[in-house]
């Protein structure tokens, strides 16, 4: 009898995980609106993707905004350095649409591509920057942590734009289109003046680029997301 | 004498062998005159001889022998004099010394002769400015200056003489340019590209010329250079599509001067012109979107033109990216919520720049909204992010708020201006927590204010009497016409051309010790002296019969302070002042006597005319009349003149108390004997007066004039009898002055308070006339000759021992108007 009793309260007991579990998994159901029905794994909206990939975007280029600002009233006071900005980015090789029209022009998944190929084009040298930097005479450490956070940026952006990439057209993940960098010897050159530059005109074309690719990200997604009613 | 002054060889002596000498000769340098109307001279001093040594400049005049010191050693500086206006002759030639003295000994220069004319010489002008002009292709210099500042002649009448020299900058030789009297010239044949130094200065008829003035430089424009290079101001972009830059020019080198902007974009050889010179007006260039990258840097630069050559501005270095400043924020509305059991607050809600496409997500914008209330002084600054509304709880209820709202783009570029201000009207919420705090102050606050009103019940008298002291009236209530028209004028005029004029008034005297009444410490129990408080008056004052009003204005302080106070109050000049304050200083008080006296006078004067015209008449209305009139009730309109009847009267009766003082059954208080010998200062004054009253007296026939009448007065007034009476006797002059010479005593002050509790006035100044009063309340008899006699001996007392009166008394006793009044 003592074994009866037990294996009834071990079957009440599975009633009972039964049913929670039915009504728990119920519930779960109606508050998850954004796995479709059907749908084997629930996935996070593209809506949800973009605001993250737009919030990400717009915090990395507001660090390296902020990294190109200190760098700029630090090392780069009177030595002329945007004169000689203006021979380019390694990323110049990337044509990306340079106002309104052509952006709007483009298709959202070539730009989706573009940002693609940008952010990874960032992938070498920003690990290069992050080391590169401590070598700076008297770096300060805002400077440092801001070039080790915005590479960490950088590759959660990438993620992220990989998977909404993988989302808006799925199955064409994996073009591999990005620019070469080959600045490391610059940033490590003997001649203070030239590694300074060599770093302003980096911390330039990073603050350039993380706007670009915020400005491209926030159109895609009033395009895709608003209807182009932001 | 200042050779005089010279040497004691002894004492020399002794000196100089101790190192120590008499100073050495002092020099006259030179004496100068910047206009002829002032001069000035300096000098040299000598040694010392080893102490200090003091410098004095003589001069003496050709025309006279006199020596004078120096005027003023300071004006023009140390080792100076400065002769003024006043010490400064052009026809005089001047002979200066200037001597040096010390312990020892003194020393003087050589006499110096001037002549102020010679001796001219004005500063140099001043304020030297240059330009060059362009005139028919022809460039000249344009000079102009101002004529030296002088420091104490206003009027710039002098006429200066200009000269102008000019030279190359490097070369040595200056040409010079006579100008004339005019403070700017214009210089030709320049040559172009060269500097020049130009340098004015001034003459004064045929003085000396002035120094030059400060040298002034300027390049000549060679007509061959370039214009100057222009400089980019600024490039914005609106809207992140398009964008502008703005130029200043230079100087164009006198030729008319193209600009060209040029550009070239980041990792572009090629250069490109401006696409559009005019869409955003003058020294611009528009940037349309097709002309306008992003991510790309713009070097920019502009270029001026002229037919001799070009010049070109610094590159600009231009990232559209960050040069965005966007237009304010447009349809700014305010909107006030009123949710039920909530406080209101404030929905703002606002469109982006037109211009500014944020839909597509090209341009993202932030905004941030500041508020303050319309009298404040700073602003409330809220930064909102991208949202195009925002609530503003927690507003002040009641106030009006301004509101304006600006943006920028989410990462870089600036803000835009401020929306224009919107204002809005927070209401005033009253709900039921704060009515019920309001009642409780409400409650509170009518509880304070009942307890302040029943305080002031309980003193009210005082509080009044503080503030508005009453008036007594006249205490005569009638007087007998009859006798008055019987009276002889003869003898008044006897009385008036033999004994009283020029009267030492006795009664000013009275009147002004009155004011010193005042000062008692028991206000309360005092007369009111404020006109403010006619009602109490105008009760009592009906009663009487005004036929004493010139006594009464005499013997009643009352009256006459509210005289003083409206004469005073007439030349707006004198300002009214309450009684009281002038008795806490009794400084101010005498002046305010003074002055209170002089400007009755005045009026008196003034107003002759209608004083026969309105009140003289009334005095003469007979025993029996209705009791109508009485100074104090007069109208408002007739006060002035009351004022002067009053004045009248008790000016020509203190003409008389000289040796008729049984007038006066008042009081007087006499602090001291200095302010009875300050009273007397006034009685040249009074004589005015009175004479001013007496010529006026034979056309009005006023009872006053008959001499009968100037007697004595008697008064009864009983306080349960309305129809009162005021009873004149005229009686001898003879033997009345030494009466009332006699020294009375301040004991027997006090008794007029018996007779004011007797209800009875009787003004008689001997009582050996007793007899002859007409005593129409024959009980009251008795207590009337007794009051006569006391009354005389009081007017004696004040007038002989002003001193012993007791101010507290006379006032406490005496001023009381209650013991007046029929109808208290």
């Amino acid at each position: 009898s003592r074994t009866k009793t037990q294996s009834t309260e071990q079957c009440l007991l599975l009633v009972v995980l039964l049913v929670s579990n039915m009504l728990l998994t119920k519930e779960g159901v109606t508050s998850l609106p954004i796995c479709p029905n059907g749908s084997v794994n629930c996935q996070v909206s593209l809506g949800e993707l973009f605001d993250r990939a737009v919030k990400l975007s717009h915090y990395i280029h507001f660090l390296s905004s902020e990294i190109f600002n200190e760098f700029d009233e630090r090392y780069a006071q009177g030595r002329g350095f945007i004169t000689k900005a203006v021979n380019g980015c390694h990323t110049s090789s990337l044509t990306t649409p340079e106002d309104k029209e052509q952006a709007q022009q483009i298709h959202h998944e070539d730009l989706l591509n573009l940002i693609l190929g940008v952010l990874r084009s960032w992938n070498d040298p920003l690990i290069h920057l992050a080391s590169e930097v401590q070598r700076i005479k008297e770096a300060p450490d805002t400077i440092l942590w801001k070039a080790v956070e915005i590479e960490e940026q950088n590759k959660r952006l990438l993620e992220g734009m990989e998977k909404i990439v993988g989302r808006v057209h799925p199955g064409e993940i994996g073009n591999d289109a990005y620019s070469q960098w080959e600045g490391l010897p610059s940033l490590q050159l003997a001649d203070e003046d030239s590694r300074l530059f060599a770093f302003y005109n980096l911390l330039h074309c990073l603050r350039r680029d993380s706007h670009k690719i915020d400005n491209y990200l926030k159109l895609l997604k009033c395009r895709l997301i608003h209807d182009s009613n932001c | 004498n200042v050779l005089g002054l010279l040497g004691n060889i002894q004492l020399l002596d002794f000196c100089t062998s101790l190192g120590q000498s008499y100073p050495g000769k002092p020099k006259i340098i030179r004496c100068r005159s910047l206009e002829k109307e002032t001069f000035s001279c300096w000098w040299k001093p000598g040694s010392d001889g080893g102490l200090p040594t003091n410098y004095t400049l003589f001069y003496s005049k050709d025309s006279e022998e006199n020596f004078y010191e120096c005027p003023d050693y300071r004006t023009s500086g140390p080792n100076s004099c400065y002769f003024d206006k006043n010490h400064t002759n052009p026809w005089t030639t001047y002979n200066i010394t200037v001597m040096a003295t010390n312990e020892i000994g003194s020393n003087s220069s050589d006499p110096q002769y001037v002549d102020v004319t010679s001796i001219v010489q004005p500063d140099a002008p001043v304020n030297l400015s240059l330009e060059t002009k362009t005139s028919a292709g022809i460039m000249y210099l344009w000079a102009k200056w101002s004529p030296p500042p002088l420091a104490d002649v206003t009027s710039n009448s002098h006429v200066y003489h200009y000269e102008l020299q000019l030279k190359p900058e490097k070369k040595e030789e200056w040409e010079t340019i006579s100008v004339g009297v005019q403070t700017q010239c214009k210089v030709t044949m320049l040559q172009a590209g060269v500097k020049y130094v130009v340098q004015v200065r001034c003459m004064l008829d045929r003085g000396e010329w002035s120094e030059w003035s400060s040298e002034r430089r300027i390049q000549i424009p060679n007509g061959e250079s370039p214009p100057e290079k222009p400089t980019i101001i600024k490039c914005r972009s609106p809207e992140k599509e398009t964008f502008t830059c703005w130029w200043k020019p230079g100087s164009d080198g006198g030729h008319p001067t193209n600009y060209t902007l040029l550009y070239s974009k980041e990792g572009e050889q090629q250069v490109y012109e401006c696409p559009d010179y005019r869409t955003a007006g003058p020294n611009s260039c528009y940037f349309d979107k097709k002309h306008t990258s992003f991510w790309t840097i713009y070097n920019i630069t502009v270029r001026a033109t002229n037919k001799m050559g070009s010049n070109v501005s610094d590159p600009h270095y231009v990232d559209v990216t960050y040069i965005v400043q966007p237009d304010p924020p447009v349809n700014v509305t305010l909107e006030l919520k009123k949710p039920i059991n909530t406080k209101p607050y404030l929905v703002l809600s606002w469109s982006p720049p037109p211009l500014a496409d944020v839909r597509s997500g090209w341009l993202t914008l932030e905004y941030e909204l500041r508020l303050k209330p319309e009298e404040g002084e700073e602003w409330e600054t809220v930064f909102v992010g991208q949202q195009t509304q925002y609530k503003m709880f927690s507003l002040n209820p009641g106030k009006k708020y301004i509101v304006q709202i600006h943006c920028k783009p989410d990462h870089h570029g600036s803000w835009s201006e401020w929306s224009s201000e919107k204002y809005i009207q927070i209401p005033t919420d009253f709900r039921v927590k704060d009515m019920v705090v309001w009642i409780i102050v409400g409650v509170l606050s009518s509880l304070i204010c009942l307890i302040m009103s029943w305080t002031m019940v309980l003193k009210g008298y005082r509080m009044i009497a503080f503030i508005l002291p009453p008036v007594p009236g006249p205490k005569i209530k009638g007087i007998d016409t009859h006798l008055l028209e019987t009276g002889k004028s003869e003898e008044l005029l006897s009385a008036l051309g033999c004994h009283g004029f020029p009267p030492t008034s006795d009664c000013e005297e009275l009147l002004i010790e009155y004011l010193e009444v005042e000062d008692s410490e028991d206000q309360q129990l005092m007369p009111s002296h404020d006109n403010g408080h006619p009602s109490k008056n105008a009760k009592m004052i009906p009663k009487e019969k005004d036929s004493d009003s010139g006594r009464g204005s005499c013997d009643s302080p009352s009256v006459l302070s509210e005289k003083c106070r409206e004469s005073r109050a007439l030349p707006s000049t004198l300002q009214t002042q309450d009684v009281r304050d002038v008795q806490e200083n009794k400084e101010g008080k005498r002046s305010w006597e003074t002055e209170c006296i002089a400007s009755e006078q005045k009026i008196l004067l003034f107003n002759n005319e209608s004083t026969k015209e309105t009140t003289w008449p009334a005095t003469q209305l007979p025993d029996n009349h209705p009791p109508m009139f009485a100074y104090h009730s007069i109208v408002d309109a007739h006060k002035i003149t009351m004022t002067t009847t009053n004045v009248n009267i008790a000016s020509f009766l203190v003409g008389n108390e000289e040796h008729k003082s049984q007038y006066s059954i008042t009081e007087t208080v006499h602090d001291d004997m200095e302010k009875q010998r300050e009273m007397e200062n006034l009685h040249s004054k009074t004589d005015q007066t009175t004479m001013q009253v007496i010529k006026t007296r034979p056309n009005d026939k006023s009872p006053f004039l008959n001499p009968k009448l100037m007697d004595y007065v008697e008064v009864h007034k009983v306080r349960q009898d309305k129809e009162t009476a005021v009873l004149l006797k005229h009686k001898e002059n003879s033997g009345k002055r030494e009466k009332y010479t006699v020294p009375g005593t301040s004991k027997e002050y006090t008794k007029v308070s018996t007779v004011v509790d007797h209800n009875i006035l009787v003004l008689m100044p001997d009582s050996r006339i007793h007899h002859t009063s007409v005593i129409q309340e024959p009980a009251m008899e008795m207590s009337q000759n007794l009051q006569q006699g006391q009354a005389e001996k009081n007017m004696s007392y004040c007038l002989t021992v002003p001193s012993e009166c007791k101010r507290e008394t006379s006032g406490s006793e005496y001023m009381d108007p209650s013991s007046f009044m029929p109808f208290k």
